[in-house]
């Protein structure tokens, strides 16, 4: 029970740490793929801190409460996703449940942020939208191809059945899904090519537009908060999870690097050529992906 | 004791009273309305958990029409005589000043009363009966507009018309082969009939429950039909008179034919089981996309509700107990949320007089309660956790992944993914954004229409964070089914696959949200601006509406629309003008003039005697 509570408090604060730690690492490897020195690791905490005492403005109730219902959201969302042997709520519903309370985020943030009445928002939500179908598509085809492989809805038993069996992305059924997954994970975290719901040179950083000081401090942790969600589900769902955080950690890391790669080098899509893309390759492997699960079984 | 006749004499009784009250007093008419339904409500209730039979009447052909209750009867008459009251109390303040409001009250309660029959109709003639009442009562309601709801409420009841055909040829048969209308003496005389036979019921009766179920390709009728339709009998129209379709469903799959007939019937994918499951997934997918592309709200509402009448479909037709389950439960649930969003939208249209979504926008400030009932509405639609619509998702998705139909799945999860699309649209178009100028002054909405959504609203919580207590009742039907028992607790449901605790998410978000929200009040504080202090890059922003809502998808919109045609509803409309072309032509016959009929007459004069000069044959 102790454990349990300690586990409960331990586990946002880890993945707050190492989400912010990925943005502080994004901006500098970023930095040195364009030849630059880039700014200290520290960067984005010290910007939040400045920025949590700095006056910002409000557009309303909504405004307020959206931004706070989607930091709550992915909190809970982190309980329930085991890292290393950890995992404070496991046993409330698998993921499925992970996958709707994944919704709480950036249903917060599009209430939120649509109070604020900039046209920039509403396309950039608009865009938002529309993204989160295309790469919902074959996201939901892998999920399903892990869940049928494996006959159950629980993440700690796809997790703990790949601890004695080994990882999934080298079996090969589930292959494909596996490299699918990892072909929508720029999408999924909204970095180029598929960053255009929050295009700055376009759109003035469409939803993030009318954040300023807290607003947008807690803006940033919230995307931290997304990047160690969807990197983590990959890591548990593909490349086994791990025994000890540590290890999770460190391959998390690895997944991470691999994305900024394709992020430093490629430009931005149009949403139409961004959702042609993810309903054409991706979808086909994870289509497949299904299949062969399917017929292995 | 109360018995069911009392139950029906009231209801149909009471909807008459209305109306002959309304010619004194429309003040008097209005509260005894609201009183009979709201007696309804305390009786069905009162009938909880009993089973009861009854003959109460037998000279009508010789054939007893037979009134019978049991756990599904009263699941389905608890939440029509709920949503039936709310929408009444909201009727009253939404249709006070219009013309022929006695007629409308009296409609409204007889499609209630008809509908409460039909749950409660223990054989095929009464629920006949019952059934067109609901039909023609629901067509008359449909064109209470007039304008474009004239040719909505003809669409319909031309389509229900046709079902009902096809029930009348299954009862028919029916009736010839076992002698009886008797829902329970066919239910164990049909087990000895061959399975072309049975076949051949199935699927009589899914044309006639498929059309008024809106399931694809009969959904043509629903989309006009609850536009047009008023606010009010909109939210009964979605909220339950469809699942009477789902009701008749349950009817003939499992109460008449039975479990394991049904689930025998055919092999593979060509069985009749998977054909419907198929058609339940179809009828999520198509619809929800092309939700997503109206900018009528009711419009937009009315094929979501196509789209949710397919997850009921398929939890249905998948046939285990947790999709059995899942489905009933999603009807439950369907029925509180899509009642309220129609609620919500009425109030809208009420006090904006539009519903036209490109071009309100920023009611959120000045219509809260509205919001927020929108807010829980949409929040359900799509099954965001600690909503009722959740729990029914998660158990249709469970269900058909374990059970291995990881394609139905996929269908069921882009059909809620796509539900995000457009339920962000709806409140964002409405109630988010630049309020324009003209709705400055919009004033709340009365108390009498924001009451409906506050128990919709918190209805819709509770059973999303006690999801045990409607799962009980569905649990008990599902035994009756030949079902294996749930394991229902209060929280939710346990397996050994995998168990939901609502209980967990719950506590965890409130945690959570309280959290971030201390966190969240401690930074510096904001400063309150008006909605055209905004950023612009240092261009002038305009005081009236400055947000982008007209075509909100347009890059979805271009990619898709051409595979959206509505193929179906074009066929109809060929059958129906080249039917026309035919009767025209039939008609040159009659000209009308003496002269012609004369002649027609001395031609078949001419012609009998011809033929009896030739052969000969009288």
């Amino acid at each position: 029970m102790v454990i349990k509570v300690i586990q409960i408090i331990l586990s946002p604060v880890l993945a707050l740490v190492v989400g912010v730690f990925f943005l502080g690492l994004a901006r500098k490897i970023m930095a040195r793929i364009h030849w630059r020195y880039g700014p200290p690791l520290i960067q984005p905490v010290i910007d939040m801190i400045r920025l949590f005492y700095q006056k910002s403005v409000s557009h309303g109730r909504m405004f307020d409460l959206g931004i706070v219902l989607s930091l709550a959201g992915s909190i809970v969302v982190i309980l329930f996703l085991p890292f290393g042997q950890m995992c404070p709520l496991s046993s409330s519903g698998g993921l499925l449940v992970i996958l709707y309370i994944m919704l709480l985020a950036p249903l917060g943030l599009a209430l939120s942020a649509g109070q604020g009445a900039n046209p920039n928002i509403s396309i950039g939500i608009s865009r938002k939208l529309i993204l989160s179908l295309g790469y919902e598509v074959p996201l939901l085809l892998v999920l399903l191809a892990v869940m049928t492989h494996y006959k159950t809805i629980s993440i700690v038993e796809v997790v703990n059945v790949q601890q004695s069996t080994g990882w999934s992305i080298i079996y090969w059924p589930l292959f494909l899904p596996g490299i699918s997954y990892f072909l929508i994970l720029p999408a999924i975290l909204g970095i180029r090519p598929f960053d255009v719901s929050s295009a700055p040179q376009e759109i003035s950083s469409g939803p993030m537009v009318e954040y300023g000081g807290k607003y947008l401090a807690l803006a940033t942790i919230e995307h931290a908060f997304v990047l160690f969600i969807s990197i983590a589900l990959f890591v548990n769902l593909f490349l086994a999870g791990a025994a000890n955080p540590i290890i999770f950690f460190a391959k998390m890391l690895v997944v991470f690097v691999l994305v900024l790669c394709v992020n430093a080098v490629f430009p931005r899509f149009r949403i139409e050529q961004a959702i042609k893309y993810l309903w054409k390759w991706p979808t086909l492997l994870a289509f497949v992906g299904l299949i062969i699960t399917l017929i292995v079984k | 004791m109360m018995s069911l006749e009392i139950l029906l004499i009231i209801a149909f009784g009471g909807a008459l009273l209305t109306y002959a009250l309304g010619k004194i007093s429309h003040r008097l008419r209005d509260s005894f309305a609201v009183i009979i339904s709201l007696a309804l409500v305390v009786i069905i209730a009162c009938l909880y958990g009993k089973s009861l039979e009854k003959t109460f009447y037998f000279g009508f052909l010789g054939l007893g029409l037979v009134l019978r209750l049991n756990m599904l009867s009263w699941l389905f008459a608890i939440t029509i005589a709920v949503v039936g009251t709310l929408s009444i109390i909201f009727s009253l303040s939404y249709i006070k000043g219009r013309e022929k409001t006695s007629f409308y009250f009296l409609e409204m309660a007889l499609v209630n009363a008809a509908m409460l029959g039909i749950v409660l109709a223990g054989d095929l003639l009464s629920f006949y009966i019952f059934w067109e009442i609901m039909s023609w009562s629901a067509f008359l309601l449909i064109s209470y507009n007039k304008g474009p709801a004239l040719a909505a409420g003809m669409k319909y009841i031309i389509m229900s018309i046709i079902g009902s055909v096809c029930f009348l040829v299954g009862m028919l048969s029916l009736y010839v082969s076992f002698d009886t209308l008797n829902i329970s003496q066919i239910a164990s005389a049909v087990t000895s009939a061959s399975s072309g036979y049975i076949l051949f019921i199935l699927i009589a009766f899914s044309i006639a429950f498929g059309i008024k179920n809106a399931v694809l390709p009969f959904h043509t009728w629903l989309p006009d039909a609850h536009s047009e339709a008023p606010a009010p009998f909109s939210a009964v129209l979605s909220g339950i008179l469809i699942k009477m379709g789902t009701y008749g469903f349950l009817l003939i799959l499992y109460v008449i034919v039975g479990l394991k007939l049904f689930l025998g019937l055919g092999s593979g994918i060509f069985s009749f089981h998977s054909v419907l499951c198929l058609l339940g997934a179809v009828t999520i997918i198509i619809p929800t996309f092309i939700a997503m592309l109206q900018t009528d709200a009711k419009r937009l509402l009315a094929w979501s509700t196509v789209g949710q009448a397919g997850y009921i479909i398929l939890g249905i037709a998948f046939g285990t107990n947790l999709a059995l389950a899942a489905g009933l439960f999603h009807f439950f649930n369907h029925a509180l949320f899509k009642a309220l969003l129609f609620l919500a939208i009425g109030a809208v249209e009420f006090r904006a007089q539009t519903r036209d979504l490109d071009s309100l926008g920023g009611l959120a400030k000045k219509m809260p309660v509205v919001f927020i009932a929108t807010l829980v509405g949409i929040c359900a639609l799509i099954g965001v956790p600690l909503t009722n619509g959740f729990v029914s998702k998660w158990l249709i998705y469970k269900s058909l992944i374990l059970e291995g139909s990881p394609f139905l799945a996929f269908f069921a999860l882009v059909g809620t993914w796509g539900a995000i699309l457009y339920s962000y649209k709806l409140i964002h178009n409405i109630f988010l954004g630049q309020l324009p100028e003209k709705y400055r002054d919009i004033q709340k909405s009365p108390l009498s229409m924001q009451l409906p959504m506050i128990v919709l609203s918190l209805a819709i919580l509770l059973f999303g964070i006690l999801p045990g207590i409607p799962l009980k009742v569905i649990n008990a039907i599902g035994i009756s089914f030949g079902f294996e028992s749930l394991n229902v607790t209060l929280w939710g449901v346990t397996s050994e696959t995998g168990a939901l605790n609502t209980i967990n998410i719950f506590s965890a978000v409130l945690a959570a949200g309280i959290i971030v929200w201390i966190i969240f009040r401690l930074g510096a504080k904001s400063v309150s601006v008006a909605q055209d202090d905004s950023y612009a890059a240092g261009a002038y922003t305009p005081k009236d509406k400055y947000h982008y809502t007209v075509e909100f998808y347009n890059p979805l919109y271009r990619m898709i629309k051409p595979f959206l045609r509505d193929v179906i509803d074009g066929f109809y409309y060929w059958i129906a003008s080249s039917v026309q072309k035919l009767s025209n032509s039939v008609r040159r016959v009659y000209a009308g003039d003496v002269g012609y009929y004369v002649m027609y007459i001395i031609l078949f004069l001419a012609l009998l005697i011809f033929v009896q000069l030739k052969w000969k044959p009288w």
